[in-house]
């Protein structure tokens, strides 16, 4: 109902709304379980920096020569991490950047160390890039150590609002709307996201239970 | 003969511009083989209108946006902690 896709989505959405128009960069990636093996630190950071470059008008110098040298040797190889990384440092640092990477913990725990510590070498270098970030909590340490000092956490947890908008949303799409009557909507719309409210407030204690 | 040679300088010049924006898309396609922007409209597509709205009001979100790195109390970095299927399981 609520995922961290969602909110990453959302997100996303809201930061291109607001920089069209100014001169702002969004780059983002969405992590899965399923496709692990592609998404190594290099090709991660590589499709944030294609995203930045896609938005400019030329090329980076910088990139061609990259990409010129790399295409000479061994029938053309792939660019390094440490070269992503200056070329990630090289633009951010002229254009303001949000970078948003959703389910960062579907990422191999190798591979989060790897891209947290070329987030946080990004950041040293262009202080005003801002990072967007979404995980289970239990990464929020990894992340905090890797990022000191530079972090603010919220928890994503449904609201009384956002179960509203899933339930009129749902209700909206019922194929046998006979069934439904207008005293029946409202009663859905009011008992379920009260219980569910409930059921949050709840749960936590009765966990604590022995 | 320096006709035809300002000729060629001119032809290779004329190549040279031509091929950096002509491998334009080879270049970025060498950055990266990911393509994060079909799920992105998959994602976009499937999700509910207003929901999750609220965060984009709270100060968290607010200063984080607004941050440009000046000063030691900006946070560069936003994280929001949750289950990637939170809520899910409330409601099926």
């Amino acid at each position: 109902m609520l995922t961290s896709c969602d909110i990453s989505s959302l997100v996303i959405d809201s930061l291109c709304d607001q920089a069209g128009g100014q001169d702002v960069a969004v780059a983002c990636f969405y992590f899965d379980f399923a496709a692990q093996k592609e998404q190594s630190p290099t090709s991660v950071l590589g499709v944030l920096l294609k995203q930045v470059v896609g938005g400019l008008d030329e090329v980076p110098g910088e990139i061609v020569r990259a990409y010129e040298n790399q295409k000479k040797v061994i029938g053309g190889r792939g660019p390094r991490l440490s070269d992503i990384v200056g070329m990630l440092q090289t633009t951010t640092s002229k254009k303001r950047t949000f970078i948003c990477i959703d389910a960062l913990d579907e990422c191999v725990a190798g591979h989060q160390a790897k891209l947290l510590g070329s987030l946080s070498q990004i950041l040293q270098k262009s202080p005003g890039t801002r990072i967007f970030v979404t995980g289970r909590p239990h990464i929020e340490a990894e992340i905090s150590k890797r990022l000191t000092g530079r972090v603010t956490s919220v928890s994503i947890t449904p609201r009384r609002d956002d179960i509203i908008s899933y339930l009129r949303a749902r209700l909206d799409e019922d194929i046998t709307p006979d069934a439904m009557d207008s005293s029946l909507e409202a009663d859905i719309l009011k008992k379920i996201p009260d219980d569910i409210s409930e059921m949050c407030v709840w749960l936590p204690i009765l966990g604590r239970i022995p | 003969m320096s006709q035809s040679f300002s000729n060629n300088i001119n032809s290779l010049n004329t190549f040279n511009t031509f091929n950096a924006a002509d491998h334009r898309p080879n270049i970025l396609a060498w950055l990266s083989p990911l393509e994060p922007r079909l799920r992105h409209q998959d994602i976009q597509e499937s999700r509910v209108e207003d929901i999750g709205e609220w965060l984009l009001q709270t100060e968290e979100f607010r200063s984080w946006c607004a941050g440009s790195g000046g000063d030691e109390s900006d946070s560069a970095v936003l994280f929001c902690r949750g289950d990637p299927g939170a809520g899910k399981t409330y409601i099926r």
